[in-house]
């Protein structure tokens, strides 16, 4: 199995639609991963949200009954603090580290995503690596955000770090000729360009973050442009 | 960018004062008052749940009894840093009625019971306090942003305790689609209910 054929699992997994051998491999995965472990947190907020659409009210015994037997159920002692199972979940709890996981493991993958700096494995580990970093800031911000015409941006900033982690997922080609551009822009619209993409992108931008308060994307010619020439198909305040 | 829609939930600001959470903590200290108040909060939930995953009354009375138990038994090892109250006791309760059911599957063809393709919930089942209204008909109205596949692979997994090769059969759809579309669905879903920022306590 391919790490994204693991990865695609977090879905079924939270459903708890794994058949039981499969499930417990992914356990096992889930242990390794802490991204996928940060996934499977977030879409399970989602998830049992489904329940609102189900509640009723148990019979009344019921109740009786459950606060008669539990006088004879010993509680499990709590994990005690610092071993390193508890730091690890800790360290990886923020929300939203979800999508960057995602793309990450998708560039590890690198089944046709035209990002060709990244395309080196080695590279999106470091990648991540320097993901995890801007996310264990006790400043960093997610902000999310459609992309017109398809898509989901992810950007994730942090002043202390100075960085921002920018996530595009399900990006639309663009039309024959051009491609799309990345920038950060400051209160008085000035933007920098922070990269070109034609496809889908987790990337790290180190510096010059600070006083940047809105991420965009446009499409440009080929090349890219000095400064945005069209309407941004996304712009996400930071 | 998607707005921010933060559901009232229970332990979330719609009862100020103690949340679910601080009740979890107190269960696990052995406060069994801590405990009686945390049933009557999350009862609804788990036997809904439970009920609508297996439908038989009697089997759902002794699941949502052994989730309950489960709860109490292992309340200390609720980390909030790790997900809110209610994302870590619907998730026990889910994994027991789906693993009731696949201890049942051998015997009864199950989908009889269900109705082929039966995956929209009767909202006759929903109950008629408002803040449940508001919050059921957000995630419908989300449900409803899903495409059909999305969906239909969310709640066929959700409501029914399909695995997903049941879901992929149900649906005449590939293994690796279904696969995706519960995963992209849910990131959908997450995203229109507004769910990342912030967990609930």
């Amino acid at each position: 199995m391919t790490e994204a054929d693991v990865h695609t699992l977090t879905g079924p997994y939270v459903l708890d639609a794994l058949p039981d051998d499969e499930r417990t491999r992914f356990e096992a995965h889930l242990a390794e991963c802490p991204f996928c472990t940060a996934e499977v947190a977030e879409l399970r907020e989602a998830a049992i949200k489904l329940a609102t659409q189900v509640e009723e009210a148990p019979p009344l015994h019921l109740k009786t009954n459950v606060l008669k037997a539990i006088e004879n159920v010993r509680q499990l002692p709590p994990v005690v603090a610092g071993t390193p199972d508890a730091v690890a979940a800790r360290r990886y709890s923020r929300r939203s580290v979800f999508a960057l996981a995602a793309a990450a493991l998708v560039i590890a993958g690198a089944g046709g995503v035209a990002v060709d700096q990244y395309r080196e494995k080695n590279a999106a580990v470091e990648v991540n690596r320097q993901m995890a970093a801007v996310l264990a800031q006790p400043d960093a911000k997610t902000s999310h955000g459609g992309i017109t015409g398809g898509g989901q941006a992810t950007v994730v900033r942090s002043a202390r770090a100075d960085a921002v982690v920018v996530v595009l997922h399900d990006l639309r080609k663009p039309p024959s000729g051009k491609v799309w551009q990345l920038w950060l822009m400051d209160a008085s619209q000035k933007a920098r360009s922070i990269g070109l993409t034609s496809g889908d992108l987790a990337t790290v931008i180190q510096g010059g973050v600070v006083g940047q308060t809105t991420f965009g994307l446009t499409e440009e010619p080929r090349g890219g442009s000095p400064a945005p020439t069209t309407t941004p198909v996304a712009a996400i305040a930071l | 960018m998607s707005e921010s829609t933060a559901l009232p939930w229970p332990g979330n600001g719609s009862r100020p004062g103690v949340t679910d959470a601080d009740l979890l903590a107190r269960t696990a200290g052995g406060d069994t008052a801590a405990f009686s108040t945390l049933y009557d909060r999350i009862s609804p939930w788990v036997y809904g749940l439970v009920r609508r995953v297996l439908r038989n009354p009697a089997q759902s009375e002794e699941v949502t009894q052994e989730v309950m138990i489960d709860i109490w038994r292992t309340a200390s090892r609720f980390d909030a840093a790790r997900g809110s109250a209610h994302s870590w006791i619907l998730t026990i309760a889910h994994r027991r009625a789906v693993d009731r059911v696949r201890s049942e599957q051998a015997a009864s063809d199950r989908t009889e019971l269900v109705g082929a393709r039966n995956a929209e919930v009767d909202y006759d089942e929903v109950s008629d306090t408002v803040t449940t209204r508001l919050e059921a008909e957000q995630v419908r109205r989300c449900l409803g942003t899903l495409t059909d596949l999305q969906r239909e692979s969310i709640t066929l997994a959700y409501y029914n305790g399909y695995t997903y090769l049941e879901v992929a059969h149900q649906l005449d759809a590939k293994l690796p689609t279904v696969k995706a579309r519960m995963r992209d669905g849910l990131i959908r879903l997450r995203d229109c209910l507004g769910t990342t920022k912030g967990g609930t306590p």
